[in-house]
């Protein structure tokens, strides 16, 4: 049985004189005699709720309780109730969810920062195509089912618009993590680099993309820590006063591979800040610096006691640097972060 | 060292253009305008110092703008129809951290709106007849607190609320945000806030909640909504706030977060930014910078050391920058319209900046292992008077208020006094 919600099929005349909603009584709101913060609803979506009450009250499950929910979604996209109403609505009356999948992509356009919209989108995604049955196939194939390269171009394309949209990043990890897609992640986040080196989101992604789910105690190989280092240098390359390749790479290695901190991370950044082409951006930018910090108090951490002092002095010396020249602006950070040189 | 205005502060794009950069500069170029304004004139030659003395919150215009709304509200609102509890926190707070009077027919009027928001079986709607929902619960508890009084607080169903809010909580420690809503972390945020004022902690309902939290941290240092996504300033705060109450700030890579919550102020706006690589918002100054004083405790760090973060740029960029001169109220960024969010939330950031909140570390309770700890520790919060730091205007200084719970601590003591006087939810459980 299809369902339409598009509200632009319906009659447009009040629902008090639609024959249709001749049997239901609506429940007026009652916020009390004198409430704070009233709003002046339109007519319209004063009527549109009275109904939508009605029909939650008396538990109904139809066509017109679909389309009035679609309605005052259309009206107000944060109305988390009416959304929970219409997912059971949609499961009650087994309507065709791509459909469905299409009226929610059609509201998106317009809403692309609204919770609810996402969150009903992974149910209707969960339903159409479960992950138990999805995760039964391999990879490649579940790539090729029709849902999810629907899904995966979905959400690019929503990223398209919003390459920084948290919501979209965040029902993307929901989609890769459930149906397991992590081998196609990787390509979609360098091309979201590529669009902007300064796409944090996407340098987040990469995390997610590189951990494939595992947890935060993970060790990873040697060559995969190589690999990611030689990637984010490459990044760094194109401007080096740019947080997020800094954040990643140095995030990513304290926890699952410290040692490439030392072994890998610093003889290439050495390299680039000893390169003429590059070292005035790389001696004027804090990240630089801020990492050789960190580096060095790793290194220190990996030799005996007594051998660690010529690091922790170096690091403490570079803290001085960071607060007294290079980032003065957070000099109360570095100021703090040198006493906390070694401490760990 | 002062924070001087100086374009040597500007942004370097190191000639290689992104989007991001573009709209970086742009933002700058319109915030540099405005502190071009307040430059002494006898130090522009050498890029200007700015007289922050000439500085003034127009309390007046806010609190006409606030009262406004409370009359009410255009058709447009429509769309908050399911937030109307925050509709009502945002404009009381605001009234109650400028110190302007909320008198008794206005405390009436906000208890018997927020009362109906409550459902039968536990928890407070958006609306309505809405479906309860952990934002909508936790603004209306927050704003039955300030509208205080035994009267109001005998009206909060506290075993309906505990059902409710176990019903939210999920195996792995966090808690939905309502029947079958998103889960993250301003549930396990709301539900501490909720349980700790309201005397409903037990060991059933926190079970996880800690390590969730700290699940969520990300490998930048800041914490966001569910584990592996992006780091941001709402979900830190939530997350850091939430270990606080709970006691298990240590949970934390401390220094990591301490590095990610100092980078996001912005070098030349002063203000802060959510996440890496954004534009400033006026909000941050409470979701970041709010943050500080609960970091501050959790570093154990002295306050003579003064926070990690430089106060007084920040308190710049609310007041000039943050203000809406004509219509009143605060705002994102210059450029963008005011509203009661950004109001509220520009508010708190400035008092938290204002004021240097901590916790005297020879009284501290360290037992944490005990949910009866709670609200003595959360109590133990206060103002520290030789460190307040005041911008501009003396007269622009704004109530103290609790990071934690976002409201100034005279109502939320009278509110903890009150539920704590009833037997706790656990013991009668046991």
């Amino acid at each position: 049985m299809r369902i339409d919600g598009c509200s632009d099929i319906e009659d447009p005349a009040p629902l008090a004189q639609q024959a249709a909603w001749q049997d239901v009584e609506p429940i007026a709101q009652d916020d009390g005699p004198s409430p704070i913060c009233p709003i002046a609803y339109t007519d319209e979506y004063r009527e549109m709720m009275g109904y939508l009450r009605a029909v939650m009250a008396a538990g109904e499950e139809s066509a017109r309780a679909l389309a009035l929910s679609g309605r005052v979604i259309q009206a107000n996209p944060g109305h988390y109730t009416a959304w929970v109403y219409r997912k059971r609505l949609v499961e009650a009356l087994a309507s065709d969810i791509g459909a469905e999948l299409d009226w929610v992509s059609a509201l998106s356009a317009k809403h692309p920062k609204n919770y609810q919209l996402w969150h009903h989108r992974e149910a209707l995604v969960e339903r159409l195509w479960p992950a138990r049955a999805a995760l039964a196939l391999p990879e490649d194939q579940r790539l090729a089912n029709p849902v999810l390269r629907r899904e995966l171009q979905f959400v690019g394309s929503a990223l398209d618009e919003d390459a920084k949209n948290f919501h979209a990043w965040s029902y993307r990890q929901w989609l890769v993590a459930r149906y397991e897609l992590w081998a196609q992640e990787l390509a979609f986040v360098d091309t979201m680099i590529s669009q902007d080196v300064r796409n944090n989101s996407a340098w987040n992604q990469r995390y997610f993309a590189v951990l494939r789910g595992r947890p935060a105690t993970t060790q990873l190989d040697a060559a995969l820590a190589r690999a990611e280092v030689a990637y984010a240098v490459e990044h760094i390359q194109f401007a080096p006063n740019n947080d997020s390749p800094w954040a990643y790479v140095v995030g990513l290695l304290l926890r699952h591979a410290p040692a490439a901190l030392h072994e890998e991370l610093l003889p290439r950044i050495r390299a680039l800040a000893a390169d003429p082409g590059f070292a005035p951006a790389m001696s004027s930018t804090p990240f630089y610096w801020s990492a050789l910090v960190d580096i060095h108090e790793q290194q220190a951490r990996a030799l005996p006691p007594a051998e660690r002092a010529p690091l922790l002095d170096e690091a403490r010396a570079i803290c001085d640097r960071l607060a007294t020249q290079v980032d003065i602006t957070h000099n109360r950070y570095w100021r703090f972060r040198k006493t906390a040189v070694g401490a760990a | 060292m002062s924070h001087t205005f100086s374009y040597h502060f500007r942004y370097d794009d190191n000639a290689f253009e992104t989007e991001t950069s573009v709209k970086q500069i742009d933002v700058e170029d319109s915030i540099g305008r405005i502190y071009a304004k307040f430059v002494d004139p006898r130090t522009a030659a050498d890029g200007g110092v700015i007289d922050d003395s000439r500085h003034r919150l127009m309390r007046s215009k806010h609190e006409q703008f606030v009262r406004d709304a409370l009359h009410g509200l255009s058709s447009g609102f429509a769309v908050l129809d399911a937030s109307q509890p925050w509709l009502s926190f945002w404009s009381l707070n605001s009234l109650d951290i400028m110190n302007c009077e909320i008198d008794l027919p206005l405390r009436q009027r906000a208890f018997d709106t927020v009362k109906r928001f409550q459902d039968s079986d536990g928890g407070y709607c958006g609306g309505y007849k809405q479906l309860p929902h952990m934002a909508g619960t936790y603004a209306s508890i927050m704003a039955l607190v300030l509208v205080g009084g035994d009267e109001a607080f005998q009206t909060i169903d506290r075993e309906a609320m505990y059902r409710w809010l176990m019903t939210m909580k999920q195996p792995d420690g966090s808690f939905a945000m309502h029947t079958d809503g998103e889960v993250d972390v301003r549930g396990v945020y709301c539900a501490m806030v909720i349980a700790s004022l309201l005397n409903i902690m037990t060991p059933e309902l926190i079970a996880g909640s800690a390590e969730f939290v700290a699940q969520c941290q990300t490998c930048e240092g800041g914490i966001g909504p569910f584990p592996g996504v992006e780091a941001h300033g709402g979900y830190t705060l939530c997350g850091l706030a939430a270990l606080e109450i709970l006691g298990k700030t240590e949970l934390l890579n401390l220094g990591r977060l301490a590095r990610w919550m100092c980078a996001r102020q912005l070098a030349f706006e002063g203000g802060f930014n959510g996440r890496t690589n954004k534009l400033v918002d006026g909000c941050y100054s409470y979701w970041v910078g709010g943050a500080f004083p609960i970091l501050q405790k959790a570093l154990e760090r002295s306050p003579s050391d003064d926070y990690l973060y430089e106060r007084v740029a920040l308190q710049r960029y609310v007041l000039a920058c943050c203000q809406e001169g004509r219509m009143g109220g605060l705002r994102d960024k210059p450029g963008k319209s005011a509203d009661l969010y950004h109001t509220m939330y520009g508010l708190l950031g400035l008092s938290l900046s204002q004021h240097y909140m901590g916790v005297d570390p020879e009284a501290q309770i360290r037992d944490t292992t005990s949910i009866y700890s709670v609200p003595a520790r959360m109590m133990q919060w206060d103002s520290v008077p030789v460190m307040s730091n005041v911008l501009g205007a003396q007269s622009n200084m704004l109530k103290p208020v609790h990071p934690v719970y976002g409201v100034s601590l005279v109502p939320l003591a009278k509110c903890v006094k009150y539920f704590y006087s009833l037997p706790s939810l656990a013991a009668s459980l046991s």
